[in-house]
């Protein structure tokens, strides 16, 4: 496999004040093209702060960042949104949508600043909408008409709807209900399945069980790293077995 | 205390919206402070002055030859004046002089000695060399206040003036308080008895009468029974002064300042408290969750408005007390101002009643909006509030769908922004079109001042010749004419007749100034604002001032009073004309024959091919037609043979006669011997050599400079306000968009692309109120032009246009500055928080 993104001694602080926080510890780390990357870990790991970091959206302290080739720690805040746009796709655990936007909008506004006037556009983003569920009546309303679960699924789509090289997401289900988590998250896989790489920032264990590498970080720094097939492509309670025994060696 | 900590919190959070409603208030407070205590400064500083000079309530100055004893009489008899003082002045109208930088320039000048000052009113002298100095001086002068101020003269310095090519030189004894006479358009001079004698020849001599009264004067009452009891025509024979003319002439142009400083104010005012209205709306927006919590735990609704109108009473109470202070502090530096407009020593006493009246006013103004806009509170129950208010639930119609819309994202987007905050947008509107009309008209007022006071000539409604020469009688005019038509440096040469020509027009208090030619359209200077030039003997032309005032169209009948008749005139065209104070009429030589038969042309102007110099060519028709008689007629006797001694020595005297006594033909024969010597008055042809420009010089090029340098400074200043305006709005809308600003960043918009966005938005309502700025501008010009001179100027449409883009694009780059703060949204803080 061809790493799509990896880092050299990366370190990322933070600080408060008089007292420097290091969150992220010269950290070496390679996330494979087509590979759904977990990363977990306890609260205050650095889950988070990796995750912005690999994705552009914040700047390291020190090291590298390598995006295929190229170093991308230190492209100006421009630069980076740059990078962002033709590369990656984000899906939050607040969702964030704009609220004075429709949904269809919402998700134009994604797709626009990288396909401008693409033909086939608004149908390929109409298509995929109802793809997820969100019907053309559906496609009308604002967020605030929408679950969570009927959000995070435009939060989704406007991830994807520039197929992006990497998708990161962070606790993507955080705020959604076990029901509306599942449908989520199936999204997710069946996005996997066409190719995409994933990483995602997840504490939980059903969310895990959807990646195919998962990465335990503590204190900034990479302690174990558990691979597991495709989803669906092994018996499920096997695969659960095994991460949980992985996630207990890793004092989960 | 609970609220007002609230206040407190609002305002350490938003400190920069906080300041700039200070800042407006503070200007606010200042300029109309400034206004409401100078105002009232000026009708006393003149109070003061005339009360110090114990001058003459009314001075009217009659030619010597044309006044008749009987108008004292009148004044006597009719008027009951008892103290009615007499004495003789002369007159230079303008009289060339040397200014400091030996510069030749025109004033309009009385001349009178001591005593005749002392009919006037006392003779206050101010400051002046030392006494015995003074004495030792052979030809003092004692100048009025308006040449230390205005001019910067000082005493011992030598001030010349220039008739004729002979210079005139005086020492400046000193200044000296005067009531009247001390505005550009006249101005009195104190000489030495025997200057005064000297000066005889070389400027008018007038007679002087200078009364009280405390009864209702009408000078149009008392030309009319001057007229029928002399059967003379007073009104072209007479100039009148008064302590009420004074001031007005005095003051036109400083209250014409300080009434666009109050324009000035109330756009700052209006920009201020839009802010306050913005920022009202936003923090109820931003804290509509907290407004619920509060709610909730038992705030009632009253006590939250208490807490935004807290913060306003508090910065806008700040700004108005700083103001107020700065105002009484301005004092002695408006004092100079002041001093420098007036042309007289102005002490302002700081007025503390008025400031504190001012400064309340602008308090409760501030409080009055807060409260308007902080009332809608109580439209937020708990619930409501929790859900943050009705207004982010969207059940209506999607504005400017995305997948409609044809243009680059940032457009789209930009667009769609401009109706989520679409009350803002009015508002913003709103200020931009009080900014935009203030800005635009300083403009146009620079613009028109721009080089100096050439503006000004342009809408003067008379011709402003290189020179103008005064014919002697008898002369005839179009030989005359034709013969300086044929020397080649000669451009033009029209024949009218010298200033100060008045008329009366019946049913109207004010009488009119006549200006008179064979055919207006070899003028350059008459411009027609309507209508055509006079042709016919019975028509005529009229000002602008006189159109409005007097309600008058063309078509319209006028009568004209002549002499000894009255006759009728068609109005065939409306002249923009800003000299004599707008009191203009135009007609054709023969139509001025029909009011005054016996009226012949006396007066040749001559305007010279670009090139040319115009001392040279004054020197030139000197030599050729005989100096003036004027400056003949107390010259030296030339040198040469007995001959043409005695030849000179007769033109000498032929020039006292003609220049003295009235006297138009002179023949002469001397013997000496067997030898005859003959000759006649004929090559006198020149009376006076003038030069309008110069005069102009000296009435226009002060005004034109403080006005330049006003419209310039107020277009800065309106800017800055602009520009503090634009960029808090500009910079609250990204604080309170920077979670929608984040995620968009997330998306991969750059902060350019953001900032792109922002400008854009306010793109449309920059355009339209820009527009309709320019529309106001125009017609706020041709307001002021018509009040305040009479006139209305033309106006440029490149102009016009080129403000109208630069305003929009100002506008757009102060709101894309601004916006910068977006590159200070980080979004991993937004994600994490």
């Amino acid at each position: 496999m061809i790493p799509i993104l990896h880092t050299e001694k990366l370190c990322k602080s933070f600080s408060n004040g008089a007292t420097q926080q290091h969150v992220i510890k010269n950290l070496d780390l390679e996330i494979m093209e087509g590979d759904f990357t977990v990363i977990m870990g306890a609260s205050g790991s650095g889950k988070s702060t990796l995750l912005y970091a690999l994705s552009g959206m914040d700047k390291p302290t020190l090291g590298k960042i390598f995006f295929g080739d190229t170093e991308i720690q230190d492209y100006t805040n421009d630069q980076l949104a740059v990078f962002r746009r033709k590369n990656c796709g984000f899906v939050f655990q607040g969702i964030y949508l704009l609220e004075n936007q429709s949904v269809l909008d919402n998700v134009l506004t994604g797709a626009f600043v990288v396909q401008k006037n693409s033909p086939g556009l608004i149908k390929r983003v109409k298509e995929l909408l109802a793809k997820v569920g969100l019907d053309e009546a559906m496609q009308k309303k604002y967020p605030n008409q929408l679950s969570g679960g009927e959000a995070q699924r435009v939060g989704i789509v406007r991830a994807v709807i520039n197929e992006p090289k990497i998708l990161f997401a962070d606790e993507p289900t955080g705020s959604l209900d076990s029901a509306s988590g599942r449908d989520v998250l199936d999204i997710f896989t069946g996005v996997h399945e066409n190719g995409q790489s994933i990483v995602m920032v997840t504490h939980d264990i059903r969310t895990a069980l959807r990646g195919t590498r998962v990465i335990y970080l503590r204190d900034g720094k990479v302690v174990g790293d558990h691979r597991m097939a495709k989803y669906g492509g092994d018996d499920l309670k096997e695969r659960r077995e095994k991460l949980t025994g992985f996630l207990d060696e890793m004092g989960w | 205390m609970k609220i007002c900590r609230l206040s407190l919190f609002n305002l350490k959070r938003n400190k920069r919206e906080a300041a700039a409603i200070v800042f407006l208030t503070l200007i606010t407070t200042f300029l109309m402070t400034t206004f409401a205590v100078s105002i009232t400064q000026i009708d006393r500083a003149f109070d003061r002055a005339f009360e110090e000079t114990g001058c003459a309530d009314f001075i009217l100055l009659f030619q010597a030859d044309r006044y008749r004893d009987i108008y004292r009489d009148i004044l006597e008899e009719e008027y009951h004046v008892t103290d009615v003082r007499e004495s003789s002045v002369l007159y230079g109208a303008g009289a060339s002089a040397l200014s400091k930088k030996g510069e030749s320039i025109a004033y309009n000048m009385i001349f009178a000695d001591e005593n005749t000052e002392r009919k006037m009113e006392n003779f206050q002298k101010l400051n002046a060399l030392p006494d015995d100095e003074i004495e030792k001086l052979s030809h003092p002068i004692w100048l009025p206040q308006y040449f230390e101020i205005t001019a910067g003269y000082a005493p011992g310095e030598t001030f010349t003036f220039v008739s004729g090519g002979r210079d005139y030189p005086f020492t400046i004894a000193g200044f000296y308080n005067t009531g009247l006479y001390n505005s550009s358009s006249m101005l009195k001079c104190i000489i030495s008895e025997d200057d005064r004698v000297l000066l005889s020849a070389v400027y008018e001599e007038y007679r002087m009468i200078a009364f009280d009264t405390e009864r209702e004067f009408s000078y149009e009452e008392y030309y009319e029974k001057c007229a029928a009891k002399s059967n003379e025509n007073v009104l072209s024979a007479v100039l009148p002064l008064d302590k009420d003319m004074e001031k007005m002439v005095e003051t036109a142009y400083l209250a014409v300042f300080l009434y666009m400083s109050v324009f000035l104010s109330i756009v700052t005012m209006i920009s201020a408290l839009f802010l306050i209205l913005h920022k009202i709306s936003k923090d109820m927006e931003e804290q509509m969750v907290q407004i619920g919590v509060l709610e909730a735990l038992g705030y009632t609704s009253r006590e939250l408005s208490f807490s935004y109108i807290c913060e306003y009473i508090f910065t806008g109470g700040i700004g108005a007390i700083i103001g107020g202070i700065t105002a009484a502090a301005f004092s002695p530096v408006m004092d100079t101002l002041t001093r420098g407009m007036m042309n007289r020593n102005v002490h302002t006493d700081v007025n503390i009643l008025r400031i504190l009246i001012v400064v309340i006013a602008i308090i409760a103004l501030v409080t009055l909006f807060a409260l308007s806009r902080a009332a809608r509170v109580k439209k937020l129950p708990p619930v409501v509030a929790f859900r943050k208010g009705i207004k982010t639930h969207h059940f209506g119609k999607n504005i400017l769908p995305l997948e409609k819309m044809r243009h680059s994202i940032n457009i789209r987007l930009a667009f769609k922004g401009i109706f989520n905050d679409l009350h803002s947008n009015i508002g913003t509107g709103i200020c931009m079109i009080a900014a935009g009309v203030a800005i635009m008209f300083s403009v146009y007022l620079f613009d028109f001042f721009k080089s100096g006071y050439n503006g000004l000539i342009g809408v003067l409604g008379m011709e402003t010749p290189d020179i103008s020469i005064i014919m002697m009688s008898g002369v005839n005019g179009e030989s005359f004419c034709d013969e300086i038509r044929k020397f080649p440096e000669v451009e033009k040469v029209l024949l009218t007749r010298a200033m100060g020509d008045y008329v009366e027009i019946k049913g109207c208090n004010q009488s009119a100034a006549v200006f008179s030619y064979a055919d207006f359209s070899l003028t350059d200077n008459i411009r027609l604002k309507t209508g055509r030039f006079p042709e016919y003997d019975n028509e005529i032309m009229i000002s602008a001032r006189r159109e409005k005032t007097e309600n008058r169209h063309i078509g319209d009948s006028i009568i004209i009073k002549g002499d000894v008749c009255e006759k009728s005139y068609i109005i065939t065209g409306i002249v923009t004309a800003m000299n004599n104070n707008g009191i203009s009429v135009y007609m054709t030589e023969d139509g001025y024959r029909r009011i005054r038969p016996n009226d012949r042309p006396n007066a040749v102007e001559i305007t010279l091919k670009n090139e040319e110099d115009r001392s040279a060519f004054t020197d030139k028709l000197t030599t050729l037609y005989g100096a003036s008689a004027k400056d003949t007629a107390y010259a030296q006797s030339a040198q040469g043979s007995l001959e043409e001694r005695i030849r000179a020595k007769a033109d000498e005297k032929m020039a006292v006669l003609i220049s003295q006594y009235g006297v138009t033909d002179v023949d002469y024969a001397i013997r000496i011997g067997d030898t005859i010597i003959s000759g006649n008055s004929s090559h006198f042809v020149i009376k006076e050599i003038s030069s309008m420009k110069d005069f102009l010089k000296s009435q226009m090029e002060s005004i034109a400079a403080v006005t330049k340098t006003f419209s310039f400074c107020a277009v800065i200043f309106i800017a800055v306000v602009v520009a503090v305006i634009l960029g808090i709005i500009a910079a609250s809308a990204v604080k309170r968009q920077r979670r929608e600003l984040g995620i968009m960043k997330s998306m991969g918009y750059t902060s350019r692309d953001l900032m792109i966005q922002l400008t854009l938005r306010i793109l449309p309502v920059t355009i339209i109120s820009s527009c309709i700025a320019a529309v106001l501008s125009v017609w706020v010009q041709r307001a002021f032009w018509m009040a305040a001179f009479g006139v209305q100027i033309p106006e440029s449409l490149p102009l016009i246009i080129g403000t109208t883009a630069a305003l929009v694009l100002f506008c757009l780059i102060v709101t894309y500055i601004s916006a910068g703060s977006i590159r200070k949204i980080s979004v991993t803080e937004l994600m994490t928080e």
